[in-house]
């Protein structure tokens, strides 16, 4: 089990953070991605392994007023 | 000081905090999507003193979501419309406009008397400067941001720089509206929750602590997350 914005999500696989957020539906391309409190670059997501007990935070970057 | 004005806020205001609402002074940045529904909200509950600040002039594409736009009022300053607004909503309130835009060399100043501030701009430079100013006059900065159906808000201790926290990159300047632009009923639900967290912060009501409230309209999801 993980962790993605505080609700659990079931663990099968170490799954790359991009395959995370392709099952997520994550959309944006402008997304902020932290993992147990590290910051995750964006040319990482395809390599970056989401592992079981993972913590992981998923934020939309918007900044409109 | 009361009148009809404020009889429907009791008793979820008591009259002690209505008087000290009277005498609260907000800095609100920024006078369009977010801005118009803050200062409506505030103006209405009855903050005593509303500080004004915003360079823009009202234009077409601003009718979508902005409160105070209109075809009446293209080309006219937003913070005079703002003040127009408030004084036929509720001439209790008083209203200071700064027809300018807010950076690092006059935050500090336009801040001076205020209790707390309202983040309503527009880019993430500018955001983090506001936020940057608020920690040097040690004042509570409330933030909101929108992008099309989307929508965040949360409150800024000084020390606490949630900001550096939503946004990690140094290089971004804007963010997905951009590409989705904003929606009326996103930009009325985020400033409407940003000026009830500012009461409720200036009233000393309820401690927020280092969180964000996301809220997805699309969806219809909001999700409160940790970013401590």
């Amino acid at each position: 089990m993980i962790k993605v914005n505080t609700e659990d999500y079931p663990w099968t696989r170490p799954l790359s953070v991009q395959e995370l957020l392709d099952e997520k539906g994550y959309i944006f391309p402008h997304i902020v991605v932290r993992i147990n409190g590290e910051y995750i670059e964006e040319d990482d997501y395809p390599k970056r392994l989401v592992q079981d007990g993972d913590d992981v935070l998923v934020l939309h970057l918007m900044a409109g007023g | 000081m009361e009148s009809g004005q404020y009889q429907r806020n009791h008793d979820a205001i008591s009259q002690t905090e209505q008087a000290i609402l009277a005498e609260k002074r907000v800095l609100v940045a920024g006078c369009g999507g977010l801005g118009g529904y803050v200062i409506e909200n505030l103006g209405r509950v009855g903050v005593g003193h509303l500080r004004l600040v915003d360079s823009d002039l009202f234009e077409e594409s601003n009718l979508n979501r902005q409160l105070f736009s209109s075809h009446m009022n293209l080309g006219r300053p937003k913070v005079l419309a703002a003040k127009q607004r408030m004084q036929a909503v509720n001439p209790l309130v008083e209203v200071e406009g700064f027809q300018t835009r807010i950076t690092s060399e006059n935050a500090l100043e336009l801040m001076q008397g205020c209790d707390l501030v309202v983040d309503c701009l527009d880019n993430i430079p500018s955001r983090k400067m506001l936020q940057a100013a608020c920690e040097q006059a040690g004042l509570p900065l409330v933030h909101g941001a929108v992008a099309g159906w989307r929508g965040q808000v949360c409150v800024v201790l000084p020390g606490e720089k949630l900001l550096d926290k939503l946004y990690p990159r140094q290089e971004m300047d804007r963010g997905e509206e951009a590409r989705q632009g904003t929606l009326s009923f996103t930009a009325a639900t985020i400033g409407s929750i940003q000026a009830s967290l500012a009461v409720n912060q200036l009233l000393g009501k309820m401690a927020w602590g280092k969180k964000v409230l996301m809220i997805d309209l699309l969806e219809t999801q909001f999700q409160t997350i940790d970013l401590d």
